[in-house]
C-alpha cells in the first residue's frame, strides 16, 4: 500500500514536471550564470514585415550611424554594438501597389513602434527615443545577410574582438555592426539538423565572405 | 544491490512517465487536432471625425463560448496577426479604421473549435495600443502628428452576445466562418500638449458581414503521368488564391479540400470558399460598387490554373470552377538578376512573377507569348524575390517551399512559362522560363529572352537609365538636417516608377558645387533610376522631405513639396539631367504641416481625390503633377450620416484637388484588365494657411511649442500650429 501511495505521488510529480517543461518551451534568453560578465543593454531590432515580397528602401540608424538597404518583405534587422537605445528606422515602400508594409522596432521581445502603410510608394518612420545626434554613414560598413526557412528560429552570437551578441531571430536577418574592433564572426544555431542557413558578409558594399551555407549551425568569419 | 536499486527506481518510473507522456499527448491533441472549423476575422472602422489616420495596433481577437469567461480561462479560441503579415513571435498589425470605413480591412483567418462563441475580445499591444493623426489644427498643438491612444477599456475591449440570444459566431467543421467587427472609437479625453495621449474608448459590433462576399468553387484534379512529387523538396498544399486584379497582392487564401458538405470533387482535388471584402454599399442597395478579383489555383503538385471574376457584391456570391492536372513533376526556378547598365551590380528587390492567362483564354490554346504581348490580361500564379545578392528566389518555410521551387514541369512541346521580372527604376522584363529538374536548388531553370529559341541559365539583365539634377532646399540650421527624398512618375499620372534608394540628407553646410540655386538655397542633387522604355515617353519628379517633429518622428512633412513636369525619359543607361531651378518658389522651405478636408459630391467606392502640386516652369497647361491621393470615406450606405469625406495632410502651401473615378464595374461581366482612374469634372486650386510663427527671438501665438516643431526657419523661429482649409468638390 505504501508503495503504491509512493508511486502514484511520483506520478504526480512526473505529470506536473512533463507540464512544466512544455510550458516552457517558447521562453528564450540566456539566464544561465556562467563568469561574472553583466548583461549589456537589449538591442534594438527592425522587422520589416507585411505583405510578402513587398519591396523597399530603408534606413536605419542608431545614435552614432546609420545605414541603407533595400529589400524585400519580410526583414528582420539587428544592430550590433549601438552607443544607446536611440533608434530610428525609415522605410519607403518602392511599388506602386497597395501591399502592406509595417516597419517595427522591438527591444527585448516587445514592440516599442509601428507604423504601417498600403500607399504606393508609402513611407514609414519608427523611433525609440528622441534624435539627438546626427548619425553619420556606418564606417566601416560591416553587414551580415542571413538567410533560411522562413519563420524558423535562430540564436547567433555575434562578436568582434572584445564583445559578443546574442540575437535571436528568424531568417532573413541583416545584422549590422556599428564600430567593430578588430574582425567580426558570427555563429548561428539553427533548431534542428534539418535546417540549412545562408549566410554572406559584405564590408563598405564589398562581399568579403561570398555565400556560405550549413546547417545546422553556420559561422561566418571576417578575413 | 546497485542494479537492484536502479531496477526498482526505474520500475517505479514507468508509471510516472507514462502518465507523463499521455498528459503531454492528451493537452497537445486536445489544443490542436480539434480546431477544424476556420474562423475569418475583419475589421470595419468608425472613427472620430476630423483624423487623417485613426491606427489600432491588433495583437489578436479570441472567442469564448461561454459570455461571462474569466480572462485566463483555457477555453479562449485566438485568432492572432499573420506571422507573415505581423512577424514572427510577437506579431502585430496595425489597422487604420480611417480607411476601413467602407470595405473591410481582414485580419486573419485561424483555426478554432467547431461551436458557439458568445463573447470577443479585441487584444491591443498592451503598451502601444495605437495612434491618432488629426487634421489640423490638433487638439491642442499641431496637427498632423502622432498622438497615442490610452483606453478607457479597463475590463479589455469585448462583445458578448445577448443573454438568451443567439451567439455571436457558429463555427461548425470544416468551414470558414467570416465575422467582422465594427470598431467604434469614441474620445473621451483630449490631449493638452504635442505628443500627448488621447484618452479613447473603443466598442465592439457585429457587423452581419454587410460589406463581405463568397467566391465558392471546386478543383478537379485529373491524374496526370508525372511523379507527383518534387525534386528539391516538399511539395505545396493545394490552394486557391483571391488577388486585387491585375496584381499579386493577396487578399485571402483558401485550402482545397475534399469530402466537405456538398462538394461532389473527389481528392486529390476538392472544394474551396473564399469570403471577400466587397465594395458596397450593401443591400438594400440596389447599385453597389463591386469589387474585382483575380483567382490563382497552385500547389498540390498539379498544373496552375487562374480566372479573373465578374464584380463580387456584398452578401454576394460567385462560383468558379477549376479543371486541373496532377501528378506533375516539380522543378525549381533559380537564377540572378543584375543591372544591365552598370556591370556586376545586383538588384536586391526584384520581384519575378509566372503568367498564365486565365480559364477562358487557356482553353483557346494561346500562343505561348500572349502574357508577354497582353500581360494586362494574365494573372499571376507564383512569387519569387531576389536577396541582397540578387539570387531568386528567397527560401520559403520548413514546411513550405517557395513557390518558384514547385514549378510543373511542362511538355517538351512548350516554350515555358511567361515571367516577368520587375524591379523599381528599371524596365520590366518578359522571359520565358523553364523549370529545372535536377536536385540542385541553386542552379534550377532555364530563361529564353528570343521568344523561346535559345534557353540560358535564368541570370537575366534589366536595363534602366537616370535623371539626374538638383533640388533647391533653403539650408537647415545648424544642428538641424533635412532628408529629401525625390520620386519619378509616369507623366500626368501617380503611378510612381522609382524613388531614391535612400533620401538625399541636407545639413546646414552642404559642401555642393557646380549648381547655382536661387538666393538663399542649396542645391540636394540628385540621380535617380528611371526604366527608360514606359509608353507616355516622360516623367514627372517630385521632392518630398522626411521629418521629424520635435525630435519624434513626423508622419506627415513640414517641408514644402516641389515638383517638376514632363521630364523626358532616357535613353537605356543613358542620363537626362534636368536644370536646377531658378524660381524662387520651387525651393524647398520650411511652410509647416496643414489639412485639405473636404466632401465629394454623388461619390461612389471608386471615387478618390488627387492632389496635384504645380510646377510653374513647366509645359502650359501641362504641369501639374500628382503627389498623392485620399480615398473617399465614410460612404454610409443611409445618407443621413453620410460625409463622403475626403482628407490630405500636406505642407502649407498651394495646390490643385482633382477628382479620379473608376469606372463602376459591370455586373456579371469579367473585365479583360484591371480598370484605370480617370479624371473627372475639372481641378480646383486650393491654398492652405501658412502656420503661425512659434519660437525664436520675437513673441508668437504659439509661445508655448519649443522650436524646431517640423523644421526651422532661418531666423529660429517654427512653424505653429497649423491650419486647414475647407475644398469641397
Amino acid at each position: 500500500m505504501r508503495q503504491f501511495v509512493r508511486t502514484l505521488l511520483m506520478s504526480a510529480i512526473g505529470a506536473a514536471i512533463a507540464v512544466c517543461v512544455a510550458a516552457c518551451n517558447s521562453q528564450t534568453g540566456f539566464s544561465g550564470s556562467v563568469g561574472s560578465t553583466p548583461n549589456g543593454p537589449k538591442l534594438p531590432a527592425y522587422q520589416i514585415l507585411g505583405t510578402t515580397g513587398t519591396p523597399f528602401t530603408a534606413t536605419i540608424s542608431d545614435s552614432r550611424s546609420f545605414w541603407t538597404l533595400q529589400g524585400n518583405v519580410p526583414l528582420f534587422i539587428a544592430i550590433c554594438n549601438p552607443p544607446s537605445a536611440e533608434a530610428q528606422m525609415t522605410v519607403t515602400k518602392t511599388s506602386a501597389d497597395n501591399s502592406l508594409l509595417s516597419a517595427l522596432i522591438i527591444t527585448g521581445n516587445h514592440i516599442k513602434d509601428t507604423q504601417s502603410t498600403t500607399a504606393p510608394f508609402g513611407t514609414v518612420t519608427v523611433q525609440i527615443g528622441k534624435q539627438t545626434s546626427v548619425p553619420s554613414a556606418a564606417s566601416p560598413d560591416l553587414r551580415i545577410f542571413l538567410s533560411g526557412p522562413l519563420k524558423t528560429k535562430y540564436q547567433a552570437l555575434v562578436e568582434d574582438i572584445d564583445t559578443g551578441f546574442i540575437i535571436g531571430s528568424v531568417p532573413p536577418t541583416l545584422i549590422v555592426f556599428d564600430t567593430p574592433n578588430g574582425k567580426v564572426d558570427a555563429t548561428f544555431f539553427g533548431p534542428n539538423n534539418h535546417t540549412t542557413f545562408t549566410a554572406d558578409m559584405t564590408l563598405n558594399g564589398e562581399v568579403v565572405v561570398p555565400t556560405t551555407s550549413g546547417g545546422p549551425n553556420l559561422t561566418i568569419r571576417q578575413p | 544491490m546497485k542494479d537492484f536499486f536502479v531496477y526498482r527506481i526505474a520500475l517505479r518510473l514507468t508509471l510516472p512517465f507514462i502518465v507523463a507522456i499521455c498528459v503531454l499527448i492528451g493537452g497537445t491533441t486536445s489544443a490542436i487536432a480539434a480546431k477544424t472549423a476556420r474562423v475569418q476575422i475583419g475589421f470595419l472602422g468608425v472613427p472620430p471625425a476630423g483624423f487623417q489616420n485613426v491606427l489600432l495596433n491588433v495583437v489578436a481577437v479570441r472567442i469564448n463560448p461561454h459570455a461571462n469567461v474569466a480572462p485566463t480561462n483555457g477555453g479562449w479560441q485566438k485568432i492572432p496577426a499573420p506571422p507573415g503579415i505581423g512577424g514572427g513571435f510577437n506579431a502585430e498589425l496595425q489597422i487604420d479604421l480611417n480607411s476601413s470605413q467602407n470595405v473591410p480591412q481582414l485580419f486573419n483567418t485561424a483555426g478554432v473549435r467547431p461551436g458557439n462563441y458568445r463573447i470577443a475580445q479585441l487584444i491591443l499591444d498592451s503598451t502601444n495600443p495605437g495612434s491618432l493623426i488629426p487634421n489640423c489644427p490638433g487638439p491642442s498643438a499641431d496637427g498632423c502628428i502622432n498622438y497615442p491612444i490610452q483606453l478607457v477599456n479597463a475590463n479589455g475591449i469585448t462583445l458578448s452576445a445577448t443573454p438568451g440570444g443567439p451567439p455571436l459566431i457558429t463555427t461548425a467543421n470544416g468551414t470558414l466562418t467570416s465575422f467582422v467587427l465594427q470598431a467604434a472609437v469614441t474620445i473621451t479625453k483630449f490631449p493638452t500638449a504635442p505628443g500627448g495621449a488621447y484618452t479613447v474608448s473603443i466598442v465592439l459590433t457585429p457587423t452581419a458581414n454587410v460589406a463581405i462576399g463568397t467566391v465558392t468553387g471546386q478543383v478537379t484534379v485529373t491524374p496526370g503521368m508525372g511523379s507527383g512529387t518534387s525534386t528539391t523538396g516538399k511539395v505545396r498544399k493545394l490552394t486557391v488564391t483571391a488577388q486585387a486584379i491585375g496584381t499579386n497582392t493577396t487578399i485571402a487564401t483558401a485550402p482545397v479540400k475534399a469530402g466537405i458538405l456538398n462538394c461532389t470533387a473527389a481528392s486529390p482535388g476538392g472544394c474551396f470558399t473564399l469570403q471577400l471584402p466587397a465594395a458596397g454599399p450593401p443591400p438594400p442597395s440596389t447599385a453597389p460598387f463591386g469589387t474585382l478579383y483575380d483567382l490563382a489555383v497552385s500547389g498540390g503538385a498539379d498544373t496552375y490554373a487562374a480566372a479573373r471574376l465578374q464584380p463580387l457584391y456584398p452578401s454576394g456570391s460567385i462560383t468558379a470552377n477549376f479543371a486541373v492536372t496532377g501528378n506533375q513533376t516539380l522543378g525549381n526556378i533559380t537564377g540572378t538578376v543584375s543591372d544591365g547598365c552598370i556591370a556586376s551590380t545586383p538588384l536586391s528587390s526584384a520581384t519575378l512573377q509566372l503568367l498564365v492567362p486565365p480559364d477562358p483564354i487557356a482553353k483557346t490554346k494561346p500562343l505561348p507569348t500572349f502574357c508577354i504581348t497582353s500581360p494586362e490580361q494574365c494573372i499571376s500564379v507564383a512569387t519569387a524575390n531576389t536577396d541582397p545578392a540578387g539570387n531568386f528566389p528567397l527560401p520559403g518555410t520548413a514546411t513550405t517551399p517557395t513557390a518558384f521551387a514547385n514549378v510543373p514541369i511542362l511538355a517538351k512541346s512548350s516554350k515555358g512559362y511567361v515571367m516577368e521580372v520587375t524591379a523599381p527604376g528599371y524596365d520590366p522584363l518578359f522571359v520565358l522560363a523553364q523549370p529545372g529538374t535536377g536536385s540542385n536548388k541553386k542552379g534550377g531553370g532555364t530563361c529564353s529572352l528570343d521568344g523561346g529559341v535559345t534557353f540560358n541559365a535564368c541570370n537575366l539583365l534589366m536595363t534602366t537609365g537616370y535623371i539626374a539634377g538638383a533640388f533647391a532646399i533653403v539650408p537647415p540650421n545648424p544642428g538641424q538636417t533635412a532628408l529629401v527624398q525625390v520620386f519619378a512618375e509616369d507623366h500626368d499620372t501617380n503611378n510612381i516608377e522609382s524613388a531614391l534608394p535612400m533620401g538625399i540628407k541636407v545639413g546646414s553646410n552642404p559642401n555642393v558645387t557646380g549648381c547655382s540655386p536661387p538666393a538663399g538655397s542649396v542645391c540636394a542633387n540628385f540621380k535617380l533610376n528611371v526604366p527608360p522604355s514606359i509608353p507616355i515617353g516622360a516623367f514627372d519628379l517630385f521632392a518630398a522631405t522626411i521629418d521629424t517633429y520635435q525630435g519624434v518622428a513626423d508622419p506627415y512633412q513640414g517641408h514644402s513639396i516641389v515638383a517638376i513636369s514632363d521630364v523626358p525619359a532616357p535613353a537605356a543607361c543613358a542620363t537626362v539631367t534636368v536644370p536646377t531651378t531658378t524660381d524662387p518658389n520651387q525651393v524647398i522651405s520650411c511652410v509647416g504641416h496643414g489639412s485639405i478636408i473636404g466632401n465629394v459630391a454623388n461619390a461612389d467606392l471608386g471615387a478618390s481625390v488627387v492632389l496635384e502640386k504645380l510646377d510653374p516652369e513647366g509645359p502650359t497647361n501641362d504641369n501639374e503633377v500628382q503627389i498623392t491621393s485620399s480615398l473617399v470615406q465614410n460612404q454610409s450606405p443611409t445618407d443621413s450620416d453620410a460625409t463622403n469625406r475626403y482628407s490630405f495632410c500636406a505642407p502649407a502651401d498651394t495646390y490643385q484637388v482633382q477628382k479620379f473615378q473608376i469606372p463602376s464595374p459591370v455586373p456579371t461581366v469579367v473585365p479583360s484588365a484591371s480598370p484605370t482612374a480617370v479624371p473627372e469634372g475639372t481641378p480646383v486650386a486650393v491654398t492652405i494657411p501658412p502656420p503661425p510663427d512659434a519660437g525664436g527671438p520675437s513673441p508668437t501665438p504659439t509661445p508655448a511649442i519649443k522650436c524646431p516643431t517640423s523644421c526651422s526657419h532661418p531666423d529660429g523661429t517654427c512653424p505653429g500650429i497649423c491650419n486647414f482649409v475647407n475644398q469641397p468638390l
